[in-house]
C-alpha cells in the first residue's frame, strides 16, 4: 500500500500549489510532503528487503527491488531538491527575477514533474512506462524554459522535439517486443511480467532489432552519445534545482526503462549481444563527455557533461555485466544522483551571485561564499572518483568488472578517460573556487536550507562507499539478479 | 475492405507532404493522411469487430483528422509568418532521399519482419516508411511548425504499424497514447508562440546560441 499513499502524496502536492501556492511558507510546506514521501519510500524498501520481494497491484503496479531502489533515489533526490527550491524561489521573487504567480507555477510544474517520474517506476504495463516517460518531457519542458529568455526557450524547444522524436522509436521498439511476445509467446500483454514469463519463446532476431530501437529511443532520454545533444541545453537552461532532477533522476528513469527490456532480452538471446551495446555506448559517452568536458568554458554545462559521463559509466558496467558489474552500475546510479544534484545546488548560488555562467569570468567562490566553495571543490573531487567518496566505490567496482569480464581494452580505454575527466574537473573548479574575488563582491551568507541538504547529501557521499546500510545492500544485488534473470 | 487502396492513399500523401512548400499544404495532408489512417482502422474494426477499434477510430478521427489540424491552422494564423517551409533540400532531391526510405523500408521488412498476410506485411512496410519520412521531414524542414508535423507524421507510421503487427496495442494503452500526443502537440504550439514572440520568426536553423 505503501506506493498508493507515495503516489495520492504526490498527486495532493501537485494540486496544492493552485490553493496556497502564495503562501510565504508554502515551500516548506511542499518539502515537508517530499519527506513524507522519502519516509514512504524507506519503508517500501524495507519492506521489499525483507522478504516481500515483489508487491504486484490491480494488475497495474509492479514493484520489485529494481523498482523499489529506483524510487528510493527519487525520493531522495526529490525531498533535496524540493528543500533546496525553498529559499533559492523565495529569493529569486524578493529579488524581482520572477514573480509571485511564477512560483506558484513552478511548484506546480515541479510536483507534477516528480510524480510522473514515480509514476515510470510503479507500472507492470510496458506501454504505460512509455506514456510515462513522454510525460515527464512534456511536463519539464516548461521548467527548462521556465526562464522564458532565447536561450531557455531554444533549449526547451530542442529538449521536447529530440527525446520526443527519440522515444518515438523506443515506441517502435515496444511494438516489436509486444508483436514477438503475442506472435511467438501466446502472450497478448503489454505487462512486463508476462512477457519475462514467456520471454524464452520469442524470436530472437526481432529481439535483436526491437532492443536495438529501445536503447537508441530511451537512450536519447538518458542522454547516450550521440543522441545527447539537447542534455548540456537543457540543464545549463533550467534553474538550478530543476537541473538536478535532471540530471540526478530523470536520466535515471530512462535507464531504468532499458533495464526492464534488458531483462526480457537477456532471457532470450545470449548476454553479449545486449553487453556490446552497453558497451559501445557507454564508452562512446565517456569518451566524448571527456573532450568536451577538458574544454568546457560554461559551469553548468561542465556539470551536464558530466552527467553524460556518468551515463556512460553506468552504461559501460551494465556492459560488463556479472553480478559485479550490475551491483557497480546500479550502485552508480544512487551515487551519482546525490553527487550531482549537490553539484547543481553549489553552481546555482554560484551563477546566481555572479550573474554569469562563464568559468574564465567566476574566480574566488571561496572567498565571496565560503561554504559554497567548499562544498564545490569537495563535491568535485567527489564526482571525479577521489577514493575516499562513494562514486570512487562504484567506479572501481565496473572497471573490476570489465578486468574479470575479460574486456580489457574497453576498461582500459574507460579508466583513461575517467583519469581525463578527473584532470579536467580539479582544474576547472580549483579556478573558480580558489583565486582572488572580485573586488566590488561582498560576501554573502549561504542560507540554512542550502546548508543543511549538503551536509544531508554530503553524509551520503563520504559513508556509502564504506558501509551501507543491508537493505540498500539487498535490493542492489536482487535488482541485479533481475536483469540477470536469475 | 480495400485495405490496400487505403495503404496507397497514405503513401500517396506522405510523398505529397515531401513535396510540399507551403505550410497549409504540409496541414491538410496531414489531415489526409490521419483521415486514410482513419479509414484503415475502421476497416480493421469492422473485420474483427471488436468494440474498442471502433472507440479508437473514432478518436483517431477527432484527435488526427479535426482537432490537430485545426489547432495548427490556428498557430499558423495567429504567429503570421511566411507560409513557406524554407527547404533545405529541393523537392525533386527530397522526393528521391524518400523514395530510398521507403525501399529501406521494404527491404527491412522483407528480411526481418516476417508476417503471415500480405495485407499485414505491406501495412507494416507502410508504416515504416511513414515513420522514416516523418523524421526525415523533422530533420530537413526549417520551421518548428513543420518539426511538429514531422513528429506526428512518425507517430502515425507507428500507430499504423502496431495495428498491422497485432492488431493494435492494449486498449487503454493506446488511449493513454492519444491522449500524451495530444498534450505533446499543445505543448510545442505554445512553444512556437513563444519562439514567435522571443526571436520574432520561427526558423529553428537560427536557434543556435548554444553550442558547446
Amino acid at each position: 500500500m505503501d506506493i498508493i499513499v507515495i503516489l495520492v502524496i504526490q498527486l495532493l502536492l501537485a494540486v496544492s500549489p493552485t490553493f496556497f501556492g502564495k503562501h510565504r511558507n508554502f515551500g516548506y510546506f511542499n518539502a515537508a510532503g517530499y519527506l513524507l514521501s522519502l519516509i514512504y519510500s524507506l519503508c517500501l524498501a524495507l519492506s521489499i528487503a525483507k522478504g516481500v520481494g515483489v508487491i504486484s497491484l490491480f494488475n497495474f503496479f509492479y514493484i520489485d527491488a529494481l523498482s523499489a531502489y529506483f524510487i528510493l533515489t527519487i525520493s531522495l533526490i526529490n525531498f533535496a531538491s524540493s528543500v533546496y527550491s525553498i529559499k533559492y524561489i523565495s529569493g529569486d521573487v524578493e529579488e524581482g527575477e520572477i514573480s509571485a504567480s511564477k512560483a506558484v507555477k513552478y511548484y506546480s510544474l515541479f510536483n507534477l514533474f516528480a510524480l510522473s517520474m514515480y509514476f515510470v517506476t510503479v507500472v507492470n504495463n510496458l506501454g504505460m512506462v512509455w506514456v510515462a516517460i513522454e510525460m515527464t518531457t512534456l511536463v519539464s519542458a516548461f521548467l527548462v524554459g521556465f526562464h522564458n529568455n532565447k536561450m531557455s526557450i531554444e533549449a526547451a524547444w530542442k529538449y521536447i522535439i529530440i527525446c520526443s522524436a527519440g522515444i518515438t522509436l523506443a515506441l517502435l521498439g515496444t511494438i516489436l517486443f509486444y508483436y514477438t511476445a503475442s506472435r511467438d509467446g501466446g502472450v497478448n500483454s503489454l505487462n512486463w511480467t508476462d512477457m519475462m514469463s514467456v520471454a524464452r519463446k520469442m524470436d530472437p532476431r526481432m529481439l535483436k532489432i526491437a532492443f536495438l530501437f529501445i536503447i537508441v529511443g530511451y537512450g536519447t532520454k538518458a542522454g547516450l552519445v550521440p543522441m545527447h545533444t539537447w542534455l548540456p541545453d537543457a540543464h545549463s537552461q533550467s534553474p538550478a534545482p530543476i537541473s538536478a532532477l535532471l540530471s540526478g533522476v530523470l536520466l535515471k528513469t530512462a535507464i531504468y526503462a532499458i533495464l526492464r527490456y534488458t531483462a526480457i532480452i537477456n532471457k532470450c538471446v545470449a548476454v553479449h549481444y545486449s553487453s556490446n551495446l552497453f558497451i559501445f555506448f557507454g564508452l562512446l559517452s565517456l569518451g566524448i563527455s571527456a573532450g568536451f568536458i577538458l574544454v568546457q568554458k560554461d559551469l553548468k554545462r561542465l556539470l551536464a557533461y558530466s552527467s553524460v559521463e556518468h551515463i556512460g559509466v553506468i552504461a559501460t558496467g551494465l556492459g560488463f555485466g556479472g553480478a559485479a558489474g550490475l551491483y557497480g552500475a546500479l550502485f552508480h546510479v544512487f551515487n551519482h544522483a546525490v553527487n550531482k544534484s549537490l553539484m547543481f545546488f553549489g553552481a546555482g548560488y554560484v551563477v546566481k551571485k555572479y550573474k554569469t555562467g562563464d568559468m574564465n569570468v567566476i574566480r574566488g567562490v571561496m572567498g565571496t561564499m565560503p561554504f559554497i566553495g567548499t562544498v564545490l571543490i569537495l563535491g568535485a573531487f567527489a564526482l571525479g572518483g577521489s577514493p575516499p567518496f562513494s562514486i570512487f566505490v562504484s567506479e572501481i567496482m565496473v572497471i573490476i568488472a570489465g578486468f574479470r569480464a575479460g574486456a580489457y581494452l574497453p576498461a582500459v580505454l574507460a579508466l583513461f578517460f575517467l583519469a581525463v575527466i578527473f584532470g579536467s574537473l580539479i582544474y576547472h573548479f580549483s579556478r573558480i573556487v580558489f583565486g582572488k574575488r572580485p573586488q566590488d563582491m561582498q560576501v554573502s551568507a549561504c542560507p540554512f536550507s542550502m546548508k543543511f541538504i549538503s551536509v544531508f547529501l554530503f553524509i551520503f557521499i563520504c559513508i556509502m562507499g564504506f558501509k551501507m546500510p543491508w537493505f540498500f545492500n539487498k535490493l542492489l544485488v536482487s535488482a541485479g539478479n533481475i536483469i540477470r534473470g536469475v | 475492405m480495400h485495405i490496400d487502396l487505403f495503404l496507397f492513399g497514405i503513401m500517396a500523401v506522405t510523398f505529397a507532404m515531401v513535396i510540399a512548400k507551403r505550410m497549409s499544404a504540409l496541414i491538410n495532408a496531414f489531415a489526409a493522411q490521419s483521415f486514410f489512417l482513419f479509414l484503415v482502422t475502421l476497416s480493421l474494426a469492422v473485420r474483427s469487430g471488436h468494440l474498442d477499434l471502433y472507440i479508437v477510430a473514432v478518436l483517431l478521427f477527432l484527435l488526427k483528422v479535426l482537432l490537430i489540424p485545426y489547432f495548427l491552422k490556428r498557430v499558423v494564423k495567429k504567429i503570421k509568418v511566411k507560409e513557406d517551409l524554407g527547404l533545405f533540400i529541393n523537392p525533386a532531391v527530397s522526393v528521391f532521399l524518400a523514395m530510398a526510405l521507403t525501399y529501406m523500408a521494404y527491404l527491412f521488412t522483407v528480411k526481418f519482419i516476417s508476417i503471415q498476410g500480405k495485407i499485414e506485411n505491406s501495412e507494416f512496410f507502410v508504416s515504416l516508411s511513414v515513420a522514416l519520412i516523418g523524421m526525415f521531414i523533422m530533420v530537413f524542414r526549417q520551421k518548428a511548425l513543420a518539426q511538429i508535423i514531422g513528429l506526428m507524421v512518425m507517430e502515425n507510421g507507428l500507430f499504423l504499424s502496431a495495428a498491422s503487427v497485432s492488431g493494435g496495442m492494449p486498449f487503454f494503452v493506446e488511449i493513454a497514447i492519444f491522449f500524451d500526443i495530444f498534450l505533446c502537440v499543445i505543448i510545442l504550439g505554445m512553444f512556437v508562440y513563444r519562439i514567435n514572440r522571443i526571436f520574432t520568426h520561427i526558423d529553428v536553423d537560427k536557434l543556435t546560441e548554444l553550442k558547446g
